[in-house]
């Protein structure tokens, strides 16, 4: 198959603050809702509450045996494979019958970072095994794949703040390749004390909402969720007669190679990987509708963005979404490849939350108001620690 | 598929680069450490396979790798020792991709990490540790150093991790963005890994990995990396022969497609839950040879593996499987060192809940 040839996009599958499915989610978004608060699952003794997107506990995990002991990471992982595989109106006899891959970007859910049994271990209190036990069983794709019952490659991809937009690039390229008839990918992340920390002490973290690409913005929220696509050949997805939610069209991925957790200021990987993935679906900036950029609302990365989305695509209209999920991390790129993907659909964008008052310092600045879409090719894009930056692109499916 | 293997570079228990595992895989002899671990109310003595970097000071400048841990320590030596091996040190590493496979990532960041937390506070959290106990550091780091803005991944995947990240390296070569890719695996040992050790197969260890004794848990815990730099088939004759196909699978959908005439470089590493799985899934006859018990066991052996067989074929030989003992298995092991049957070598490696990944290299 042709390296660039369209994948289709048959089922989507996504949970986070803003909705416990890919409905919910953009009804929130369309709605302004915001719900964020400071952590409720885990306390902190930093002297400012940093507020956070958490999951709220009403919502049910769809789809894994609730007494399997696995990472809440893996279960909405699965919980959002489920949505996203009813979505797409697969049976598990069939799935089982095909060549269907698992890819799945995380960060904290391939970490072995439990704190009650490491605190324990170096007091020398002999801690028992069920964290270590938990971990090895709770490998995000791996658990899908168990899950499911699929039967092709697994793979979890740990590029940090790009994983998941990554994971969706490369499960699209099994399909290209022959490898999978079928991929189920996404990305999936818990919020954690650990990573709550870790970005405190980066000093990134905003100790109020998050306001992406703002003048007065501090820094970024966390959030946790997942989100989840099914990826098949057109042919494929034809010959089953199930019409394609979108067509993910092109992938692009370059590294800044300059620092471990700042973007290069010239924002050059960006510029690498939009060039990649334009050039890979023959497309320019002429035919974008909107970009869905990562828009973390830290001050260096919004900076970078504005710069390189002016630079490269002059006059199309972007947003940031992590004003409604906060930065879910691993499964970011995931997430806001559903929410672009919807908002294809809708042929409309919700404002940019967070964003009111415009930055001297940028060059160019994301919508304030729900914002008509012109075009039928969207971008979706992550950037990360690491200086890996991670692009999408989509195109209109049949519905 | 077709990918050239153009230069290799690797450190383990045994030294680093391709003359010290020559010379390990000649004398057949280990370079097992010993070190205290306290588990089960006491302390006792480990032993272990652990890695020295020093020889990294020789490419870089100490002060550029001040913020530089041991995992990722590791992986850049790894990857600078393959670019030299290739040749290729002072090339422009614009098209490079970076491709690393790690079982459980950057550990002792992770804990350390921790450690800054614990004893201090939440609010003395350290901004360096967390930076580098991010599982992509290593290959951040390679990237940063080298100045390889291609792509860069990297892949958590237990067992299957090497198997499954070199199915990304591969496609994007076919995919003609890039050039090259700076394929490895690295993992590293810590306590915490030592008191899981202790905890789930006891204090008794067995004083060397015993890989064709299926049934005997013999592993020893290691550490290390093992890189390659890999490009397209150019058609002419790369230095180490091709990767040319990789499986992922389980055995609940069977067993590995092994092609007759193959070679098979086996990844049991002395664990009993999946040792028996191998006798079960190859076909009698087969030849084939192991060689942990050089190296020790850790997730992504199968890049050791691939290294061990990557200079097989360069030297058209089957180096002799070190330690073996006669087994029951109805395969044919390599007990001397033996030219090449085919131009054809399989590294296979089943997880201990039956995943399994076989990586084919051939010669020609």
């Amino acid at each position: 198959m042709n390296p660039n040839t369209p994948i289709a996009v048959t089922g989507i599958g996504c949970l986070c603050a803003a909705g416990a499915n890919l409905k919910q989610c953009m009804d929130s978004l369309f709605a302004g809702r915001q719900k964020f608060a400071p952590p409720a699952r885990f306390s902190s003794s930093h002297p400012v509450r940093y507020p956070v997107f958490e999951i709220p506990d009403e919502f049910t995990f769809l789809g894994c045996d609730q007494k399997s002991d696995i990472l809440r990471t893996a279960r909405l992982a699965v919980t959002a494979a489920g949505e996203a595989l009813g979505n797409a109106g697969w049976s598990p006899a069939t799935m089982q019958e095909k060549r269907v891959g698992v890819c799945i970007g995380t960060t904290v859910g391939s970490a072995m970072n439990n704190e009650g049994f490491y605190r324990d271990f170096r007091r020398g209190c002999h801690p028992e095994m069920n964290a270590i036990t938990r971990f090895l069983n709770s490998n995000p794709a791996q658990v899908i794949a168990r899950e499911f019952g699929l039967k092709g490659p697994c793979q979890t991809v740990v590029n940090a703040c790009s994983s998941g937009t990554d994971a969706i690039g490369l499960g699209a390229a099994w399909i290209r390749s022959g490898i999978c008839d079928a991929v189920v990918a996404g990305g999936a992340d818990e919020l954690c004390r650990v990573t709550y920390n870790g970005f405190i002490s980066l000093m990134i973290a905003d100790d109020s909402i998050c306001r992406p690409f703002d003048a007065h913005r501090k820094g970024l929220n966390l959030g946790e969720g997942a989100a989840v696509l099914v990826l098949e050949s057109e042919d494929f997805c034809r010959a089953r007669k199930q019409p394609a939610r979108a067509m993910a069209l092109s992938y692009g991925s370059a590294c800044d190679a300059y620092h471990l957790t700042a973007p290069a200021p010239d924002g050059r990987g960006l510029k690498q990987a939009l060039l990649a993935a334009l050039t890979a679906c023959n497309k320019t900036a002429a035919d974008i509708g909107f970009i869905n950029a990562h828009g973390t609302g830290t001050p260096v990365n919004d900076r970078v963005e504005s710069k390189v989305l002016y630079e490269m695509l002059p006059g199309v209209p972007f947003l940031s979404t992590k004003g409604y999920t906060g930065h879910t991390l691993g499964a970011a790129g995931a997430i806001e490849a559903a929410f672009t993907i919807a908002c294809l659909e809708a042929q409309k964008i919700p404002p940019s939350a967070g964003f009111t008052t415009p930055d001297p310092e940028l060059p160019w600045s994301p919508v304030q108001h729900e914002t008509d879409v012109n075009g039928a090719t969207a971008i979706s894009q992550s950037l990360a620690f690491g200086g890996n930056n991670a692009v999408l692109v989509f195109g209109k499916g049949d519905s | 598929m077709r990918t050239a293997i153009r230069g290799i570079g690797i450190v383990g228990g045994f030294g680093c680069g391709v003359d010290k595992l020559n010379s390990a895989l000649i004398s057949g002899e280990n370079t097992i450490q010993t070190i205290r671990v306290k588990a089960n109310g006491r302390k006792t003595e480990m032993p272990v396979f652990l890695c020295d970097t020093t020889a990294l000071e020789g490419f870089i400048h100490k002060r550029a790798l001040r913020r530089v841990d041991h995992y990722s320590s590791m992986a850049v030596l790894g990857s600078y020792l393959a670019l030299e091996d290739a040749g290729m040190l002072q090339i422009n590493h614009q098209k490079t991709a970076v491709v690393i496979a790690t079982g459980y990532g950057a550990t002792r960041a992770t804990f350390s990490f921790l450690d800054s937390i614990f004893a201090d506070g939440d609010a003395c959290a350290s901004p360096t540790l967390f930076a580098n106990s991010v599982h992509n550091a290593a290959a951040a780091h390679i990237s940063i150093l080298l100045k390889a803005s291609g792509p860069n991944l990297t892949v958590s995947q237990f067992e299957l991790s090497v198997p499954s990240a070199l199915l990304s390296a591969c496609q994007w070569l076919e995919g003609r963005q890039i050039d090259a890719v700076l394929f490895g695996g690295v993992d590293e040992y810590c306590d915490v890994l030592g008191y899981s050790w202790q905890r789930f197969f006891g204090s008794n260890q067995n004083p060397c990995i015993e890989p064709l004794n299926w049934d005997l848990q013999s592993a020893i815990a290691g550490e290390g990396s093992a890189f390659f730099l890999l490009t397209r088939d150019d058609g002419d004759q790369p230095k180490y022969g091709f990767i040319t196909d990789i499986q992922i699978g389980h055995i609940a959908n069977g067993g590995p497609d092994i092609a007759g005439g193959t070679t098979l470089f086996l990844g049991a590493d002395g664990h009993k839950l999946c040792g028996p799985l191998y006798p079960h899934y190859i076909p009698e006859g087969m030849r084939a040879a192991s060689y942990t018990s050089l190296y020790g066991s850790f997730p992504v052996n199968t890049a050791f593996d691939m290294t061990i067989a990557a200079l097989s074929l360069k030297e058209n030989k089957i180096f002799a499987t070190p330690g073996c003992r006669p087994n029951k298995s109805g395969l044919r092991i390599s007990h001397l060192e033996q030219d090449l049957e085919s131009k054809l070598i399989g590294c296979l490696k089943f997880g201990c809940n039956g995943e399994f990944g076989l990586v084919m290299l051939a010669g020609e």
